[in-house]
């Protein structure tokens, strides 16, 4: 534990930054003869009787990172935890493993004594920071603790600390920011308190549990290049646990890839990238070069199907007296038959009140919308039935869709029985062949929501949307609560349907990635305002907004191959 | 003073409130056949212009309005008037009341919130089944025992039986008794509140910082608690209105409750509109307590 000690004691100028000290610049990070700052050894998790997690074996040296990637329920927080020595009650580690701090064994089954270690050697941020802030809390007072955790008892040195580790972690104004309560800030900045916390504990391992997964892609790309500054500052060894390839590409010295619980897949970036070993592997690579490689845009031809003039939309005022807050703004699109439409932006940008508007679920306060010629504003926005059949929405959680208490067939044919679809004898076959459209086993049918994974329930959505022969499908953030595999299947789905069917397609996303690769022009929303609006390779290569330069800023770092091992 | 603001409109709230309940048992008292006149009348045998003079003189032949602001003006000062039966200031005897009904609401409010957070948080950290089961049966007793059962059978047993106390006077079989019927009421939803609260995503961050278990519980698991033990003490302190009168009548204490009870047999209306003011007012005043805390403890309540 020397260098922790050199660490805390090494003056902090005035800016935060810390003098180099002798002792930290000999130890050259990723020194292969230094002993690895963590070791696991045939790390093994098991609840009930049933492995959750099985023989995986890594270390990181110092100021090394190790990217953990895999998707959800592949044993990776599960790992974390066990490091940390957080499992919950009824989870146990396995008497083979061995887990070593610097050479120490860990005691990981013992709480009273982890905690030693945790606030010290050890220190953790989590996925959702609103949440994983003490909300009672002022953010400064919650550095102060990590601090005073480590020994720094006066408390006039404890404030400058804290101060300096808000600078460090790049935090405007800190001095202003301090007093301030968590749900008073941004996304991004308690990310960085969380991290400021991490740091106080001035730890060898600093585990980072899906950091960025939470915030919007370009406050992503900020915190991932910090974290990556702070390492080259600190010297901590990392273990980054992502779902996104991307980002493990941009931040690992080495990937590892977990799948079931297991390791199946482990190196260089470059290695994984370009000869990954395992068919899972493959499968994550090969969702990336697709998404890098987006197909043609079809052309620009046929009638508009959709025409929004001029829309504007108020959150009602959650208070009696407060004034209601602007959702939508004199927004304006067009979208003719067979294409596809991406509106993208950050949180509470107004995209998914847009889908919304245009599927007839809220009434705008001002504009106009025209479905196929007709419209809305005539019908006081409550869709008639013969527009009812020809527009559909799909929703992001296909979980929250489905009534869990129905069976598939009884979810699926009520759009048939309120609509009047087709000769009533007909339906249930109907309902099987719509299965079919979305490569599902019609045999699915009699199942419940619950017995489903997350992307059959989705491919259930969608064909449960299609079988009224929609001309305009509005998906809003339909793939962003999937696994990336999963996600890209769905994407890949919805194309061929498209082809096939030649519906227009309304795609509201955040992911850059994702709506570029399923959309032939884009509309970027910012603070309930259009932006931009134009082909998706013009918008994507030659943004004219601020907010999309952002947007599309974020997706390159995210995507370049830094490769920071050099 | 953002935060100050919904406060003194709350006080403001709570002020209106009790003077809405002190008028309409005003009126109630005046609306009811028959005044303290008539009483002395029957019983006296006064002339009808002897009790014409008595209405002056009492200024019962004034306006209802008139009488109220009269009445009330005098209240404000302290002055509830003379009791009719006794011929004694009714602000005497509450002097004398209050002390009696404020030992056993405090006492039993201090038992009920004790054992109910003592259980729950003892029941949480250590994870224990057999606390639990404690809860579940002190969650029962309260639902399926009345606090007048109790008190007769533990008048029976440790008054009778065992002769550990006396009969009438005695202050812990009550405070014991409406002490545990509240506990019973709060403890499992404390309970499950905080087995809520220690599942939190900031707490698993206290956990990770390397805090102590009194650190985390103190200072990360109980703030989440405070709101619904705030709630929960408000309700507790409402219901002792009807808690303690019972157990004041059946103990033979002379609180506020008896003495209630015993101006509404003899029809002596000062008394009980004191009485009744003096409960509404402290009701209100709780209420507006619990409430004007809870905006204060929780910086998210006010935006």
């Amino acid at each position: 534990m020397t260098a922790t000690t050199e660490l805390r004691d090494a003056p902090i100028d005035a800016a935060g930054h810390r003098a180099p000290s002798a002792a930290a610049s000999d130890r050259t990070p990723g020194d292969p003869r230094a002993v690895p700052v963590l070791e696991v050894h045939d790390l093994g998790i098991r609840t009930g009787g049933r492995d959750l997690v099985a023989g995986v074996t890594f270390s990181i040296g110092a100021g090394r990172t190790l990217a953990l990637i895999g998707q959800s329920g592949s044993g990776k927080s599960m790992t974390a935890a066990a490091i940390m020595g957080l499992l919950p009650p009824d989870v146990t580690v396995s008497a083979e493993t061995r887990i070593e701090l610097d050479g120490r064994r860990l005691p990981h089954a013992d709480d009273g004594a982890m905690r030693a270690f945790r606030g010290t050697a050890l220190a953790m941020v989590f996925q959702d920071p609103m949440s994983c802030l003490n909300p009672f809390m002022t953010v400064g007072a919650q550095i102060e603790e990590a601090l005073w955790r480590r020994g720094v008892v006066d408390p006039v040195v404890r404030r400058e600390r804290s101060l300096a580790l808000m600078a460090a972690v790049e935090l405007p104004t800190p001095e202003s920011l301090r007093r301030r309560l968590p749900h008073e800030l941004s996304g991004g900045q308690q990310q960085r308190i969380m991290l400021a916390m991490a740091l106080a504990a001035e730890p060898r391992l600093l585990i980072a549990d899906e950091p960025t997964s939470a915030l919007d892609a370009s406050v992503q790309a900020e915190i991932l290049a910090l974290l990556a500054r702070l390492q080259a500052r600190f010297g901590m060894a990392i273990l980054f646990i992502t779902h996104d390839l991307a980002a493990a590409r941009r931040l690992g010295h080495e990937i590892m890839v977990m799948r079931h619980g297991r390791v199946v897949d482990f190196g260089a970036p470059r290695t994984i990238f370009t000869t990954p070993r395992h068919p899972h592997t493959r499968a994550l690579v090969a969702v990336r070069e697709m998404l890098e490689r987006p197909p043609a845009p079809r052309r620009s031809a046929g009638t508009p199907v959709l025409e929004i003039a001029g829309v504007g939309f108020d959150y009602p005022p959650r208070r009696f007296l407060d004034r209601p807050s602007p959702a939508l703004r004199e927004v304006s699109l067009t979208l003719t038959a067979g294409r596809s439409l991406g509106v993208i932006g950050e949180s509470g940008s107004g995209k998914s009140t847009l889908a919304a508007i245009v599927a007839g679920l809220k009434t705008p306060i001002s504009g106009d919308v025209r479905l196929f010629g007709t419209s809305l504003a005539a019908h006081r926005f409550a869709l008639p039935r013969a527009l009812r059949r020809r527009v559909q929405i799909v929703f992001q959680n296909p979980h929250g869709a489905l009534n869990p208490r129905h069976t598939i067939a009884t979810a699926m044919r009520e759009p048939l029985d309120l609509l009047h679809i087709g000769p009533r004898r007909a339906r249930p076959e109907r309902v099987a062949e719509a299965l079919g459209w979305v490569g599902l086993d019609p045999d699915l049918r009699l199942r419940h929501p619950h017995a489903l994974s997350g992307g059959q329930r989705q491919r259930v959505a969608i064909a449960r949307a299609l079988l009224s022969e929609p001309d305009l499908l509005v998906c809003d953030e339909v793939v962003s609560a999937l696994d990336a595999t999963v996600g890209a299947e769905i994407l890949d789905l919805l194309r061929r349907l498209q082809a096939e069917r030649g519906f227009a397609l309304m795609f509201v996303g955040h992911d850059l990635e994702v709506v570029r690769w399923i959309a032939d022009e884009i509309a970027v929303l910012a603070d309930g305002r259009l932006v931009e609006h134009g082909p998706a390779d013009r918008v994507l290569v030659a943004p004219a907004s601020v907010a999309a330069r952002r947007l599309v800023e974020a997706g390159r770092r995210a995507d370049q191959p830094s490769d920071p091992a050099k | 003073m953002r935060r100050l603001l919904p406060v003194v409109t709350a006080l403001a709230a709570g002020l209106a409130r009790a003077l809405a309940i002190v008028a309409v048992a005003f009126f109630l008292c005046r609306v009811m056949p028959g005044d303290v006149v008539d009483v002395l009348g029957l019983e006296g045998g006064l002339t009808d212009a002897q009790q014409a003079e008595l209405r002056a003189a009492l200024g019962l032949d004034r306006p209802v309005i008139a009488q109220f602001v009269d009445w009330g003006a005098q209240a404000l000062g302290g002055d509830f008037g003379r009791s009719v039966r006794f011929d004694r200031p009714v602000a005497e005897m509450l002097v004398h009341a209050a002390p009696v009904t404020l030992e056993l609401a405090l006492g039993s409010f201090g038992v009920g919130i004790g054992l109910a957070f003592g259980l729950a948080i003892a029941a949480t950290s250590l994870r224990s089944r057999v606390l639990d089961a404690v809860i579940d049966a002190l969650n029962v007793w309260s639902i399926a025992v009345p606090t007048f059962c109790a008190g007769v059978v533990g008048i029976i047993v440790f008054s009778l039986w065992l002769g550990w106390l006396p009969v009438i006077g005695s202050l812990v079989l009550p405070i014991l008794i409406i002490g545990l019927d509240n506990a019973g009421q709060i403890v499992k939803l404390v309970r499950e509140d905080l087995a809520e609260a220690v599942m939190l995503p900031h707490v698993r961050t206290a956990r990770a910082k390397g805090l102590s278990p009194w650190r985390i519980a103190l200072v990360h698991v109980l703030p989440v608690a405070a709101p619904i033990a705030l709630v929960l003490s408000g309700l507790v302190l409402s219901g002792l209105v009807a808690g303690t009168l019972t157990m004041e009548i059946l103990f033979g204490l002379p609180g506020i409750g008896s003495l209630m009870l015993n101006a509404v047999h003899g029809r002596d209306l000062p008394v009980v509109l004191a009485a009744v003011t003096v409960v509404a007012v402290a009701l209100v005043a709780i209420n507006t307590l619990v409430d004007a805390l809870h905006r204060l403890i929780d910086p998210r309540v006010t935006r």
